[in-house]
């Protein structure tokens, strides 16, 4: 039998489905109404009663509810998920570009015997190939792929509009238990630790400067932090910025960081990397200072120039404390 | 312990990438390549734990000859041993291929844990840690930024990034595959001079052999996002930019 349908392996949040688990089901819903094969939403969880009443875009949920699903653990999550897959047999499995999609898809492809295409933004079903559009070299490029059914498409973030994640009406639900989690575990969970309190709480400032890997230096930041603060706002970075240790972690926005919308976003010298562009996008106002004419963040900002950021930044400083001092 | 890292070239993101005549690849002679900067993290972590537990560190690079300048670096910056893996241009960032390229040797040599960055610019497929785990049997956990060994070298413990800041302490198995996110600090630096060194005393093991054929992803195109909206340009040198940054900030009310 050849496999058919389609399976959104949902993601969750304190009782709440995901932005992305949202945007997979409008994706799976358009290729299920498309091809005809029933769209199926898989969730993990050790507690289900949230999603039971939700008017997911899915024809069915199932819901694997046990305790050892609270927190993720890889090795727990792809086993019951091997399990539930090969049951279900689908054509087409849509996971979330999230740190769980990304550390699930290479052991369940193998044990599906399926392969997965990351960084995903478009996916269409042309026959039994599956065919999808991805961002490749830092988002610089898109590729566009074909792969044989079963497949594994990791979604990015935001490729979809989420409000088609709902709609009018509650799909069938079925409640299992955590079936395949049995043996011993190679990977244990030994508990979370919280964020430290941060110094300062960057979804509440009106004006973010964004720092990229184009400030080149840590001595380089204060110059950018005497422009942050003559607009009376904070200075935040890209993932790479951080892990050279230039600022604290508190201050990354992006995937793995922090989701940030601010009035104007001020980004210099960030290339655009989907990761970071996840979590500043929706800010009213992107203005991006990069040499490269072909970042991708001129795509996001609205407006853009293609000056040194090391020469703009104290001459942008000076005219805005002038242009504050003239009011 | 006994440590193996993979180092992949990648091409550098920073320079133009130019699409090949077939329309599917990248022009071979036009990239610029670096080592993926997530493996490099990984080898941060390995020479972090080769410093607390000692043992030695292996570096792995994979791809063209740049590789080899890699491994320079890597045991100039304190790995023990370099393995060179040719990769033909075609297979680079076939995950699935490398994998399966890479499991005998990893098999052989040992290892108590084996690191890689999470995610590499050219990857198309899956994660190549997921996918060594699975092959080699072991666990894999990425999004890692991380990891203690027990004294008994038995277990790792590993901090794994979740959503909204918070850190996962799992408990690991080993042997394993760690997938890193970002190491413990940042990758150190190594002076030109010593790389040189390092680079005229190298000995590098190589592993040779055809690259497995296996079904991965098929490329049909690649092509240059076309995005709906694109920043309206700002003319003119520094002090006429920052004139209509300043013009925009004040519009929005925001001075």
């Amino acid at each position: 039998m050849s496999p058919t349908g389609i399976v959104v392996v949902a993601e969750q949040e304190k009782g709440e489905p995901t932005d992305v688990t949202l945007e997979m089901l409008a994706c799976g819903r358009e290729l299920a109404d498309r091809a005809g094969g029933p769209l199926t939403c898989l969730l993990l969880t050790d507690r289900g009663a949230p999603f039971r009443a939700l008017p997911l875009a899915a024809d069915r949920l199932v819901i694997v509810e046990d305790p050892a699903l609270g927190a993720f653990n890889p090795e727990v999550h792809a086993r019951v998920l091997a399990h539930q897959l090969k049951a279900m047999a689908p054509a087409l499995v849509l996971l979330g570009n999230t740190a769980a999609g990304m550390d699930l898809a290479g052991p369940l492809s193998l044990l599906l015997g399926g392969t997965a295409v990351s960084g995903c933004v478009r996916v269409a079903l042309e026959g039994g190939v599956i065919v999808a559009t991805s961002r490749l070299y830092g988002g610089k490029l898109l590729a566009e792929v074909s792969v044989p059914a079963p497949a594994l498409v990791l979604l990015m973030p935001g490729s979809y509009p989420r409000q088609k994640g709902m709609r009018d009406r509650v799909p069938k639900v079925e409640v299992q238990g955590g079936a395949g989690l049995a043996g011993p575990l190679r990977v244990r969970s030994c508990g979370i630790l919280e964020p430290k309190a941060e110094d300062v709480d960057l979804r509440k400032v009106p004006v973010l400067v964004g720092a990229g890997r184009g400030v080149q230096t840590k001595d380089n930041l204060r110059i950018v932090e005497d422009l942050a603060r003559a607009l009376g706002g904070a200075v935040c970075a890209t993932r790479p910025v951080v892990d050279q240790g230039w600022l604290p972690r508190s201050r990354q926005v992006g995937r793995s960081g922090l989701t940030v919308k601010p009035r104007l976003y001020l980004a210099l010298g960030i290339s655009g990397a989907p990761e970071h562009v996840e979590g500043m996008k929706e800010a009213d106002l992107v203005v991006a200072v990069n040499t490269d004419a072909g970042a991708p963040i001129f795509d996001v900002a609205q407006y853009g120039a293609t000056v040194d950021i090391l020469d703009l930044v104290p001459i942008l400083t000076e005219k805005l404390k002038a242009a504050k001092g003239g009011k | 312990m006994k440590a193996a890292v993979v180092l992949r070239q990648v091409p550098d993101v920073v320079e133009d990438l130019v699409i090949a005549g077939d329309g599917r690849s990248l022009s071979e002679e036009d990239v610029m390549y670096i080592t993926n900067e997530l493996d490099e993290h990984a080898l941060e972590q390995a020479l972090l734990l080769k410093a607390r537990h000692s043992g030695t560190v292996t570096a792995i690079g994979l791809g063209g000859d740049a590789a080899r300048d890699a491994l320079a670096t890597s045991v100039a910056k304190g790995a023990d041993e370099a393995v060179f893996v040719p990769v033909d241009f075609a297979a680079r960032g076939d995950n699935v291929v490398l994998s399966s390229h890479l499991a005998s040797a990893l098999r052989e040599g040992g290892y108590d844990v084996i690191l890689a960055g999470v995610h590499a610019a050219d990857q198309l497929d899956a994660g190549l840690g997921g996918l060594l785990a699975a092959r080699l049997g072991v666990p894999y956990v990425g999004g890692l930024t991380g990891v203690q060994l027990d004294a008994g070298g038995r277990t790792a413990v590993v901090h794994k990034e979740y959503p909204g800041g918070r850190l996962g302490v799992l408990e690991v198995d080993l042997p394993a595959v760690l997938g890193i996110q970002s190491a413990e600090q940042p990758p150190r630096y190594v002076p030109v001079s010593k790389v040189l060194q390092a680079k005229r005393a190298l000995q590098v093991k190589e592993v040779r052999g055809p690259l497995p054929q296996v079904a991965g992803v098929t490329v049909r195109k690649l092509l240059k996002p076309e995005s709906a909206t694109h920043a309206k340009m700002l003319q003119g040198d520094e002090d006429a930019v920052a004139t209509q940054i300043v013009a925009l900030v004040k519009e929005r009310g925001l001075l």
